[in-house]
């Protein structure tokens, strides 16, 4: 892939990036969340198209229309996102698009089942490939997802974040069919945010940030450190705020919480002035206890104190979300575009509408002017006015705003759903800064992410958690990635 | 790798079998049973409360009145499975009795109906796939479009159909009414196209996308989705006006109004045979089911002697009610 | 630069809703075919005409500003008329009429936003069922024939007229600056298109949708009931066909408004000049001799073709 470039409406995903796989190579690709790594693969699988820039194969210059055409040009795709279709079996998800046929036209189900359980069992699981989808676990549909990826006769594999919800030895089976694939010959493009998978599995690595490539390096001549250091692209040291010293009087307090019936129970503390991390490997219950907070899960049991004001479980959800803001509590949800904004409306419209949805519907919607400007002002937007739609404005400022909503609505405890992705490196160091003033203003931040770095540069505090309860607390300074994963892993 | 071991396990209680075949919880085909067990009850209950109602020629000739609704459901249930509504198969239904009788020979009246039903499908399927058209929104200005245009040529009900028509509607075989053969074999066929070919298992595959809202999900698995969508409107459209022909046997002539709220029966009837309006659940028998039910309902409060205006009403709230119970993600249209 | 400024321009043009457009060129038509039609005599009686479904638009821009959609005006106004005009209630005073015509439609109203925001049940079937049982009961109740006279008040109010404007345009238009207020001015307003727009990140922002969704349900029903009393005084008997094509026709001029299922850019004066445009286009049709098929059709096209506009604009954005 040659100087691939990709824009979505006003922001520049990829720009003139390149990308050479050899056969029989494991290559790793690196960058922070939103830097474009998903985007690149996605217009490798027929999913997206570049604006400019060209792909060849052999020499051979490729035009991949659809994901129809990426398989039929050997190139097979493990994505982020899950995306089995639920309503479907194993095996038709494993045989979709490609199903074999009886001599009547019919489905051959007998083939196809045959296979699928061939396929699962050289990743060590036992299924009925009749089971639908909706019925398996996310570890489950992962492998899943995984078996149907690597079964296809192709010679370009790319696996986008694979092993996001796997356990240690679920990741020692697939690094083994890794290992399997590269002896074949194979090129394979591996993405994951595990270091230590990185260097165990892959042979090259490139580096993009923002969009834009950073370089591409043998793994043999890089140190983990020096790996970060080329994602984040400056020292770490000068992207997080210094930590805060002074703690105050706790605002969330949960006791014996539990997540699932058969889980552990656990009990957590944040504090005025501190912000406060959940780390762990992904689906590992961190959001389902933050959102049952709100209402969107039902946990076991359990109490939450929140400024000592017990919360009634399980919350209504209808009402979650407008019971926290009640007390002062804002929830800034992960996905800007879809949980977050309203793209189309103004950024008054944005920003204000936390304001608004403290009063009764049919009360006078004041204008808030000075609110706006301030915020606007306060989180230095850019932006072409405050009548601007949301969609105009850069990865960035729409997260700025975002945040923006819930500092001008007056809360001062936030639970974040992580708070940079998909945001430029100046954003990201901005929206810390803003954070920590924040916590600094007698403020409390709870902060979910996948970016652990983030998670230990920004938060004075870590907690562990791994199958639906805390394993682990440690003081941010004394984290590392290393031990935040062996704290996972040793539970 | 052990989850897959505890799925198994919990689920091998009788109980949950049992409910699970009920509820249609892990199978595609949705909550088919229920409805069966209806029908039965019903089918019961009117064979006791009347003498006739099980004699042969009965049950025959109820399921020949059935067979437009049978039919036109199994058509409404290609676009329900993609989480959409064809508003305008009433009015295909009646634009179909005015073209067959148009005093034409009967050669070129059919495969024209047919052709004309193809072509309303295939606009609706591309003001929905490349216009961004709301289905409910493109299927409801075609139902005003083509009533518009079946009224400018047959104005009040008149004229004759073809003879072929009426013969192959009104005669029997062996003491069996034609339609219930005719009716077989077009169950058959829509049989083999939903659950017995690869664009049947696609068409389950787009509507699971669109109804957990990951409307390209397919369309990454390599499916030709706007395609198939355009062909499931078609053969909706197909389907109605099939629906049609069959009506227009049964009353000779043409009529702008016999399509007349023939679709919102049509999605009842899908409706009761456990098919989920989010798409990506339901099936063939469950919908034959539903058309089943309806026509014994309908056959039943006809014995009872209950008002014919009484009767839309009940139709009115049985859809309400099968509707309520269903669960969906997003609220809206 | 001149590019830019053109593109702009097109920008601008495309923003207008379609109805501005379509009542303009009505407007040229009908002054070059019948210019002696122009004065305010007879326009007056023509939009009057129209007054009944410009309120219902009201109601469905609601709802299609958060959206749903409501087809179940036909059956409230049938159910109204007829029991206005039948012996149900013999020789009842108009202030009995009035309020149970509201608290008729209001109560329909509730009932379809507690299935659409509650049960999630999809829209069109639930205001359409809800419709079909109305239309069967009150044939059922009426034996299918009309009912008999709507007491004389209903169009004695109907037929007075104020600085030779007909009393009933003029309550249209205060009810629409009333809509056009009430959206703008309250923190309701703001509910509406927070969950118009997207209804996840409204639950996000604390707006409480479900609540939001119930209560534009339930205005639009009390709108319908109003929509009923007017359309009732209109034609001063009873009928077992009055009002059935008025939904759909809301929907269409609603489109044609540029108020579009969760997106409000036509304001409130969009959907105005749809009904206005139906007004015209009801005369226009009328004197080129085009009956009622030829309606059905338009009304079909002019649907279609303002969808299509709308999805191919959003499409592209």
């Amino acid at each position: 892939m040659s100087n691939i470039s990709k824009a979505f409406g006003g922001s520049v995903a990829l720009d003139s990036v390149s990308l050479e796989l050899k056969p029989g190579t494991v290559h790793a690709l690196m960058g922070e969340n939103g830097a474009g790594k998903s985007t690149l693969m996605k217009i490798l699988a027929g999913v997206h198209q570049p604006d400019s820039g060209e792909i060849r194969k052999n020499g051979e210059k490729l035009v991949i229309p659809r994901p129809k055409d990426a398989l039929d040009l050997g190139i097979s795709t493990v994505f982020q996102e899950l995306s089995l279709l639920s309503n479907l079996s194993i095996a038709e998800n494993m045989f979709l698009g490609r199903e074999p046929i009886t001599l009547f036209g019919t489905i051959d189900y007998a083939v196809m089942e045959q296979q699928t359980i061939e396929a699962l069992q050289e990743l060590g699981l036992t299924l009925d490939p009749s089971t639908l989808v909706s019925q398996l676990s996310i570890a489950e549909r992962q492998f899943v997802e995984i078996a149907h990826g690597i079964k296809a006769d192709a010679a370009v594999f790319i696996l986008d974040e694979p092993t996001a919800a796997l356990n240690a030895a679920d990741v020692a089976v697939l690094n083994k069919h890794i290992a399997r694939l590269r002896d074949a010959g194979k090129a394979i493009v591996y993405i994951s945010h595990r270091m230590d998978e990185i260097f165990e599995n892959c042979d090259t690595v490139t580096v993009l940030k923002d969009g834009q490539l950073v370089g591409t390096r043998p793994l043999a001549d890089m140190t983990p450190d020096s790996l970060i250091a080329m994602m984040v692209g400056r020292e770490l040291a000068h992207l997080f705020p210094e930590r805060s010293t002074e703690v105050g009087e706790a605002v969330l307090d949960v006791k014996d919480f539990k997540l699932e019936a058969g889980s552990q129970p656990f009990s957590l503390k944040l504090c005025r002035g501190e912000i406060l991390a959940l780390a762990g490997l992904e689906g590992q219950g961190q959001q389902k206890f933050l959102r049952s907070l709100i209402g969107q899960f039902v946990p076991a049991g359990g109490v939450a104190l929140i400024k000592g004001q017990s919360l009634k479980l399980p919350v209504a959800p209808s009402a979650g979300v407008r019971q926290l803001q009640a007390l002062g509590v804002g929830y800034v949800p992960e996905d800007r575009k879809e949980e977050g904004l309203f793209l189309g409306l103004s950024i008054s419209h944005n920003i204000t509408i936390g304001l608004h949805s403290a009063h009764s519907a049919l009360s006078f919607a004041k204008d808030y002017l000075k609110n706006i400007t301030d915020t606007m002002a306060s989180m230095n937007v850019k932006a072409a006015g405050i009548t601007a739609p949301v969609h105009s404005l850069s990865g960035g400022n729409q997260q700025k705003i975002l945040l923006g909503r819930y500092l001008a609505a007056d809360v001062d405890v936030l639970f974040i759903e992580e708070p940079t992705r998909g945001v430029d490196i100046g954003a990201k160091s901005e929206i810390y800064k803003l954070l920590r003033s924040f916590a600094e203003g007698g403020g409390a931040v709870l902060v979910l992410s996948r970016e652990t770095i983030e998670l230990i540069g920004l938060c004075d505090r870590i907690y562990v958690v791994h199958d639906n309860t805390i394993v682990s607390e440690m003081r941010a300074e004394e984290a590392t990635e290393h031990k935040i994963l062996d704290a996972a892993l040793s539970a | 790798m052990n989850s897959g071991q505890k799925i198994a396990d919990s689920d091998k209680t009788v109980r949950s079998k049992v409910r699970n075949m009920f509820t249609g919880q892990q199978s595609r085909q949705g909550m088919w049973l229920l409805p069966l067990l209806g029908f039965i009850v019903l089918a019961v209950v009117l064979s006791v409360q009347t003498q006739q109602f099980f004699s042969a020629e009965n049950l025959f000739n109820l399921v020949a009145q059935a067979m437009p609704l049978i039919i036109a459901a199994i058509g409404q249930m290609f676009v329900i499975l993609l989480g959409g509504l064809d508003l305008s198969v009433g009015s295909v239904i009646s634009f179909t009795t005015a073209i067959l009788a148009l005093e034409g020979p009967g050669f070129i009246l059919i495969p024209a109906v047919f052709l004309l039903a193809g072509l309303i499908g295939f606009t609706n399927g591309i003001v929905v796939t490349r216009f961004n058209v709301h289905p409910i929104i493109a299927t409801l200005s075609m139902q005003y479009i083509l009533l518009g245009i079946t009224r400018m040529l047959r104005p009040v009900s008149g004229g004759t159909v073809p003879d072929i028509v009426i013969s192959a509607v009104a005669g029997s075989f062996l003491g069996v009414p034609l339609p219930v053969f005719w009716g077989l074999f077009v169950i058959l066929v829509a049989w083999k196209i939903l659950h017995g070919s690869r664009y049947g298992l696609h068409l389950f595959a787009i509507g699971g996308g669109i109804a957990a809202g990951t409307t390209d999900a397919a369309h990454n698995f390599g499916i030709a989705d706007k395609r198939n969508i355009i062909l499931a409107y078609m053969a909706c459209s197909c389907f109605a006006a099939l629906a049609g022909v069959f009506l227009a046997g049964r009353i000779v002539s043409g009529d702008p109004n016999v399509g007349l709220g023939f679709e919102i029966d049509a999605i009842t009837a899908v409706a009761i045979g456990g098919a989920q309006l989010s798409g990506g659940v339901g099936s063939l028998h469950g919908t034959v089911i539903g058309a089943m039910v309806m026509a014994l309902l309908a056959n039943g409060m006809n014995l009872a002697n209950i008002s014919p205006f009484i009767q839309t009403a009940i139709k009115g709230a049985i859809l309400v009610f099968v509707v309520a119970f269903q669960s969906r993600k997003r609220m809206g249209l | 630069m001149a590019n830019a400024i053109y593109s702009g321009l097109v920008q601008r043009l495309l923003r207008v809703p379609p109805a501005i457009y379509v009542f303009l060129i009505l407007l040229i038509i009908l002054s070059i075919s019948r210019p002696h039609m122009l004065n305010v005599n007879v326009m007056g009686i023509f939009i009057r005409q129209v007054v009944p479904l410009g309120i219902l638009v009201l109601a469905q821009q609601l709802v299609m500003r958060v959206n749903s959609i409501d087809l179940s005006g036909g059956g409230v106004i049938l159910l109204i008329n007829y029991l206005i005009s039948s012996s149900v209630f013999p020789g009842a005073p108009l202030w009995f009429f009035v309020p149970m015509a509201l608290m008729i439609g209001t109560g329909i109203g509730l009932f379809n936003g507690y299935m659409v925001s509650k049960r999630r049940v999809s829209a069109v079937i639930v205001t359409l069922a809800v419709s079909i049982i109305l239309i069967g009961l009150v044939q059922f109740l009426s034996s299918g024939k009309p009912p008999g006279d709507v007491p004389s008040i209903f169009s004695d109010i109907y037929n007075t007229k104020f600085w030779s404007i007909p009393t009933p345009v003029l309550f249209w238009v205060f009810l629409s600056v009333l809509m056009a207020l009430f959206l703008a001015r309250t923190v309701f307003g703001r509910y509406v298109s927070s969950v118009g727009a997207n209804a996840q990140a409204a639950h996000f922002s604390g707006v409480p949708v479900e609540r939001t969704v119930i209560l534009a349900h339930t205005l639009a029903g009390l709108i319908a009931g109003i929509a009923a009393l007017v359309q009732t005084a209109s034609i001063a008997v009873g009928s077992v066909r009055v009002g059935l094509d008025l939904p759909i026709l809301a929907v269409a001029a609603t489109i044609l408004g540029g108020v579009v299922f969760g997106r409000g850019e036509g304001g409130v004066s969009g959907p105005f000049f749809g009904v206005l445009s139906f007004a015209l286009l009801f005369v226009v049709m009328t004197t080129f001799g085009i009956d009622d098929p030829g309606k059905l059709m338009a009304q079909g096209m002019i649907i279609l073709l303002a969808a299509i506009f709308y999805g191919v604009r959003t499409a592209k954005s």
